[in-house]
């Protein structure tokens, strides 16, 4: 397996890196305590095709390989502070893709070209209040009326939810069947009667990111936004959890990155009792092993990514990289803090945000419980 | 060539060993629905997916991967035969 980064990639990091420095780091304490959706920046990285890698040119896509997007986005969490605008950022690739690989000509046309240009914001609804993992349990439910379907229910924290202007909604199709022909995608636009989105949630974490609840109550949509064919939601639901699984893994590989890097600094310049701290070795330990983890994770985010770019199945991989990459970065961040002291604390030093906007990492996309679980059924137990 | 009652014996065999291990060989007729019978649920079939791409070196389409065509392990060895 060829893991090996050309010139162009090697280029196109850099282009990432030195945007997201300069255009991406300004007042994100500020969004962060107010939470708010930086619009503008969002647009400033759809100009910069952010949002529109992997996508083929005819849709409004760069045409680039899962590769190349995977290393952009760890390009660009290496340098971007805002976490929040990064994760709403991979909200709107794992749309696309999902759009992509299931959707028809005609919606690829009508909502593939505007999220991959950015115009239009995308999310996927498919956690409930009584549902996350287990999709087998989701009650919100599509009847198929007259050349329509009638969607009953609600979602809850859905990322990009209370913005996004249409929504891939996973609901229950056929309840009689109770198994994997039980559900299906479904596009819903903004504005649509019956269609409500709740206020952003307050989080802990990812706070520009916007997580609301979803409300269908009688919103009757055309048979046409079904996405792929009746019955066909849980195999959706399980490809598209694998691109999105590598793609949150190659964002924790950058923030590893980054705050390595920051910890390295921190370590050689604060001095105590003479020397620089990061000759005590319960510091350098802490480095070495932010380290280890990030080159690890990324090994394995290299791999998943070029399975999928040769059509394989990486549902393994895809997991192993959530629990590892998720795990990883949560005690990074939690050691980082420790390196950077009582002004790793503050605000001010972006290092306690860092952590709490990490802790979520081995919660969405499948908690670390249930991606090992996986892991564990997929070898056979 | 492989012929479809061998891919039903390669498909039947995958499911004992790795999805159904407490079922036995003639407790499994080849119509015998499989997600009904819970012998395959959301997580076997990417199981079986990997196997099947895999094993018998195809790529599957988005629009092969509906529940009908893992209904049975006939509908199985069908939808690997039409790709072979």
């Amino acid at each position: 397996m060829d893991f090996s980064i050309t010139e162009q990639q090697r280029e196109l990091q850099k282009a990432i890196i030195e945007f997201a420095q300069k255009e991406l780091n300004q007042d994100v304490i500020l969004r962060d305590k107010q939470s708010t959706f930086p619009l503008d920046l969002w647009q400033k990285c759809a100009q910069m095709d952010l949002m529109a890698l992997p996508f083929p040119e005819k849709y409004g896509g760069c045409g680039m390989d899962f590769f190349t997007t995977v290393l952009s986005i760890e390009a660009l969490a290496s340098s971007c502070k805002d976490a929040g605008l990064v994760h709403a950022i991979i909200t709107q690739l794992v749309s696309g893709l999902l759009l992509n690989l299931f959707g028809n000509e005609e919606q690829k046309t009508k909502y593939l070209i505007p999220v991959a240009r950015g115009q239009k914001i995308a999310a996927q609804a498919v956690t409930e209040a009584e549902a996350g993992s287990d999709v087998f349990s989701l009650r919100t439910r599509a009847e198929r009326r007259n050349g329509t379907y009638a969607i009953e229910g609600s979602k809850i924290f859905i990322s990009n939810g209370s913005i996004a202007n249409f929504v891939f909604v996973l609901a229950l199709t056929n309840p009689a069947k109770k198994t994997l022909g039980s559900h299906s995608f479904f596009i819903v636009e903004k504005g649509q009667k019956g269609f409500d989105s709740g206020k952003p949630i307050e989080k802990m974490g990812l706070r520009t990111l916007q997580n609301s609840e979803l409300v269908f109550d009688g919103c009757i949509i055309p048979a046409a936004n079904l996405v792929g064919k009746e019955g066909q939601g849980a195999v959706i639901f399980h490809e598209i959890m694998e691109w999105e699984r590598i793609l949150f893994g190659a964002c924790h590989v950058g923030t590893m990155m980054r705050i390595t890097e920051a910890g390295v600094n921190q370590a050689r310049k604060r001095r105590q009792f003479g020397q620089p701290i990061g000759k005590f070795q319960s510091i350098s330990e802490k480095i070495a092993r932010m380290k280890m983890s990030g080159e690890l994770a990324r090994l394995m985010v290299y791999k998943a990514a070029v399975l999928k770019d040769e059509r394989k199945r990486a549902a393994l991989e895809a997991s192993i990289i959530k629990v590892f990459a998720g795990e990883s970065l949560k005690e990074a961040c939690m050691d980082a803090l420790q390196i950077h002291g009582a002004f790793g604390y503050m605000t001010e030093a972006e290092v306690e945000r860092d952590l709490r906007d990490s802790v979520a990492s081995t919660i969405y996309s499948g908690t670390s419980e249930i991606n090992t679980l996986i892991i564990a059924r997929l070898l056979g137990l | 060539m492989i012929q479809n009652n061998e891919i039903l014996d390669i498909v039947k065999q995958f499911i004992f060993k790795e999805l159904a291990p407490d079922l036995k060989p003639n407790e499994l007729d080849p119509n015998q629905p499989l997600l009904e019978s819970g012998i395959i649920d959301s997580f076997g079939i990417m199981t079986l997916l990997s196997f099947i791409e895999d094993r018998f070196k195809l790529k599957l389409r988005a629009d092969d991967l509906i529940p009908e065509n893992f209904e049975t392990v006939s509908a199985i060895a069908n939808l690997i035969s039409k790709g072979l």
